[in-house]
């Protein structure tokens, strides 16, 4: 693992809101392949990291490279064309539309029949929808949502919702995919299930996607991520394995000291 | 050829007659349905069979199945029924021990699991099974990390079987050919109330028997379109889909997933149709809950037809009577207006034979689908003896469960025993002789019988009414018998009736028998409620209504009617109505509001006494636990009402 390539890498970054410092100089990398989570207790700065990454804001120092690029540098809409997808905490769906046409939405980014063609549904503009289609419900069967394929986004349980953004984020084809806290507001066996899917996805990419998660609850975090980097108050105060951080003396103190 | 005594001959047979021209199923698979011709479907059984045999499966041994209704299910049957063995279904849900249990029984040589999931079980109980040989999957979603060599797909499996087909091309026939009608074509483990499962033996010749005498009575056309949905390890997807495929030609269609049953009956709109009594009555709970979110038309056109089917249905189904012009002319226009939409909205467009089994389904059920223009069946068997009785065209009673079918014969014995002789009686349970010997006797013309367990009664039409499992009927104090189960339900069928719990047995501790019948009556507030604000009778709470002087009428009259259809000794002499509803919070219910009979024995133990003493009322303080966690008493007096001998 540790010689893999670095996929994406966090620079000195700092961010912050009139004088609330949200990041300082938070430095890591995501290794090409791994899942690597991003923890910390409410409010430590783990969202404000995610939207520097795909420039929802924009950081006030330290640069940010994917592959050879620099994030902080373009629009968030390039951004998702370089190959970085995310979902959202609150979630950001299309509620008025079905399960199969949000996914179908994420797939405009790989559309390419011109206007013309697609005016007359001729060519290129037909076989791009049949392709298109096609990865879509590999999508649905891989997230076992065949039963709400027609169904509306808005209509459904938060679970299921929550399924569905993750089938949107992969719809994009990324080669790195930022999860914002995927199991909020899930039981026990809804959050296990998300576990398999993340750790399906994970396996079934040929080179094994590279993942970075954000989560709160720290319980099977530790058993997914590869790596984890933990924040507190806007500072990285550990990196490392899940054994090493699960007894790391600062992580104890940040996740226990709300309650002192 | 003469008839095809085994279902891989009658493959063979099939595929001859439709080759590649006819599809023999359908899989929804990534939302489109994907088909299979009778050709396909042979190569797919015969490189898998041989694939079996290269992996070492011999005749007769065993080789489990667990996964959903798929093709791949129905092909891994016939394989290993190709290959001279038998197939073990298992439930999807059941548990690593429960699988653990049936493969060591089974002495399973081979194991089918369909996905991760059923391999991460098989893959937790390994060590218990050293004689499973190989695991096959057909859903590779989440194995692809695993590298164990125990766990082989599907795909090569047939691999293996190709390359030995072209060493050995006429090996797959003559495996076939070695075949014989009383081989034992699968076992099905029933999950006894009482102790381990039990593994029924069925031989090729008891499914093809059993099909055919389903179609008889019902015939099946291969154009006829079939949705596979119930539990393929249960014997009834065994004889009414998979033998029946292969007998008849029908077109087998399996669902996406098991969460879009519904969605996909609806596309296909199947012929033939067998749910659960529960699954009938949620369907009618659900077109009303659509109708009442419905738009303002819909429902003027609903509550304007519904009468219209009602009316029409009971003068051709109940009356017996020929309809008249005007009804038909309005009936045509619910039909047009409401009964055709509904239909195909519940997939029942097209369906000829829609069944229930299960429990009794309620009258107003059956009533509500009449009127909309399907007319549900009954049906009634076993898995030791596949179909015993079914309603046979129109000749539909709600209280019973039907005729059996020609070559079936139904005995009732001394003790109230249903006894079923006929073709479909099967061959005993697998390693347990004394269990086959209860189970099993044959009379002094050599005829298998089958115990069902099961207690029911002859009507003078020669109707089957069930009444309940044999061990559940109750003794009075006067040595008849009658079943709680089915006097509550026939009371449960009065729409003022919420739930009911008979009293008559002997009491906890004491040897005595009770004399007579009584009953705990909880009244349909909203419907109770209804009825007293018709008649501007003036309540306030449940406790207050239940307790009116009107409302124990109104009680009282339905119970003697029902009482008039009852034999004597099961008839409701006193009932009290309670002030309270049955609670599962108060532990008075399960959670799926079956009734716990000690539960309620102990907490209305001074109604009961007063039922049987000869008191008139009784003075309650229940402590009542309420929603929000609170705990309250609730101080009432309860009649007991008596119900006269002579006006019965």
């Amino acid at each position: 693992m540790a010689s893999d390539p670095i996929h994406l890498s966090v620079q000195n970054v700092s961010l912050s809101f009139g004088g609330t410092q949200a990041l300082n100089d938070v430095s890591f990398d995501v290794r090409a392949g791994e899942i690597l989570a991003l923890i910390g207790p409410n409010g430590a700065g783990k969202t404000s990291m995610l939207n520097c990454l795909n420039h929802f804001y924009k950081p006030d120092k330290g640069r940010i490279l994917f592959e050879s690029h620099d994030l902080t540098r373009l629009p968030p809409h390039r951004i998702a064309r370089l190959g970085l997808a995310r979902t959202f905490q609150n979630l950001a769906l299309y509620t008025g539309l079905s399960t199969l046409d949000n996914l179908l939405a994420a797939r405009h980014i790989h559309m390419r029949a011109g206007f013309l063609q697609c005016l007359l549904y001729w060519g290129a503009a037909h076989r791009e929808d049949i392709a298109h289609r096609q990865v879509v419900e590999a999508i649905i069967d891989f997230l076992e949502i065949e039963h709400i394929r027609k169904a509306v986004v808005g209509a459904l349980p938060h679970g299921l919702r929550k399924r569905v953004e993750l089938g949107r984020a992969l719809a994009l084809e990324p080669r790195l995919l930022l999860l914002d806290e995927p199991m909020t507001g899930m039981n026990q066996e809804e959050k296990e299930d998300m576990a398999r899917f993340i750790l399906d996805i994970h396996e079934r990419h040929a080179k094994r996607m590279t993942i970075l998660l954000i989560e709160h609850d720290m319980g099977l975090v530790m058993d997914i991520a590869n790596r984890v980097v933990v924040l507190d108050f806007g500072v990285k105060i550990a990196e490392g394995a899940p054994d090493a951080i699960r007894h790391d003396e600062a992580v104890i103190k940040a996740y226990l000291g709300e309650a002192q | 050829m003469a008839t095809p005594d085994t279902l891989p001959k009658c493959l063979i047979a099939a595929c001859q007659k439709y080759s590649g021209r006819k599809i023999a199923m359908r899989q929804k698979d990534r939302g489109l349905w994907r088909a299979f011709t009778w050709q396909q479907s042979y190569e797919q059984v015969r490189r898998l069979a041989l694939g079996l045999i290269h992996l070492g499966l011999q005749r007769g041994e065993k080789a489990c199945i667990i996964g959903d209704n798929d093709p791949q299910y129905f092909w891994a049957q016939l394989a290993i029924q190709a290959a001279g063995s038998v197939a073990v279904g298992l439930f999807t849900d059941s548990a690593p021990p429960e699988i653990q249990y049936v493969v060591q029984h089974s002495d399973a040589a081979l194991v089918f699991a369909k996905d991760q999931e059923q391999c991460d079980k098989l893959l937790d109980i390994r060590a218990h099974v050293p004689a499973v040989r190989r695991v096959i999957y057909w859903d590779d979603k989440g194995l692809w990390s695993y590298h164990d060599p125990w766990l082989i797909s599907f795909e090569e499996a047939q691999a293996l079987g190709q390359t030995l087909d072209a060493e050995q091309p006429d090996l797959f026939d003559r495996s076939i050919a070695e075949g014989r009608g009383d081989d034992v074509a699968i076992f099905c483990y029933t999950s006894g109330t009482t102790g381990e499962p039990k593994g029924a033996m069925i031989s090729h010749s008891n499914l093809i028997a059993g099909s055919d005498q389903a179609a008889r009575v019902d015939p099946r056309y291969d154009t006829d379109e079939y949705v596979s949905f119930l539990p393929p390890a249960w014997i009834t997807e065994n004889a009414l889909g998979l033998a029946t495929h292969l007998r008849t030609g029908m077109i087998v269609n399996f669902p996406e997933a098991p969460e879009t049953v519904q969605a996909n009956i609806r596309e296909i709109a199947p012929h033939a149709l067998l749910f659960s009594a529960r699954l009938w009555e949620s369907l009618v709970a659900l077109v009303q809950v659509r109708m009442a979110e419905s738009s303002r038309l819909n429902r003027w056109l609903y509550r304007l037809f519904m009468p219209v089917g009602h009316k029409v249905a009971g003068l051709r189904f109940e009356q017996r009577r020929p309809v008249g012009l005007l009804w038909r002319g309005l009936n045509a226009l619910g039909e047009f207006a409401v009964f055709r939409p509904l239909r195909d909205k519940l997939g029942l467009t097209r369906v000829r034979s829609a069944y229930s089994s299960g429990a009794t389904l309620n009258p107003e059920v059956i009533r509500f689908f009449r009127a909309i223009g399907v007319n549900i069946k009954q049906l009634y068997g076993s898995t030791e003896a596949q179909l015993h009785t079914v309603h046979v065209g129109d000749d539909v009673k709600f209280e019973t469960v039907g005729v059996p079918p020609p070559g079936m014969e139904i005995k009732i014995a001394e003790d109230g025993e249903i006894l079923v002789c006929g073709p479909t009686v099967f061959q005993g349970y697998n390693k347990n002789p004394e269990a086959t010997a209860r189970a099993v006797f044959t009379d002094e013309q050599g005829r298998r019988w089958f115990h069902t367990g099961d207690a029911g009664t002859l009507d003078a039409d020669g109707h089957l009414i069930y009444l309940d499992r044999l061990k559940e009927l109750i003794t009075l104090a006067g040595g008849e018998k009658y079943s709680p189960q089915y006097l509550e339900g026939r009371l449960k069928f009065i729409p003022y009736i919420r739930d009911v719990m008979t009293v008559g047995g002997a009491v906890e501790g004491q040897a005595e028998a009770r004399l007579y019948v009584t009953a705990l009556i909880n009244i349909d507030f909203d419907n109770v409620g209804r009825w007293a604000e018709k008649r501007g009778i003036a309540y306030t709470t449940f406790v207050d209504l239940s307790q009116k002087p009107e409302v124990y009428a109104l009680i009282q009259n339905e119970v003697e009617r029902v009482n008039r259809s009852l034999p004597p000794p099961a008839r409701i002499r006193k009932f009290v109505l309670l002030h309270k509803e049955f609670d599962a919070d108060e532990g008075e219910l399960t959670r799926t509001r079956k009734l716990r009979r000690k539960q309620l024995s102990e907490r209305y133990q001074d109604m009961i006494a007063a039922m049987y003493g000869g008191g008139d009322s009784v003075r309650v303080r229940a402590a009542v636990r309420y929603r929000d966690g609170r705990e309250g008493i609730v101080e009432t007096s309860v009649r007991v009402a008596a119900l006269v001998e002579d006006r019965l």
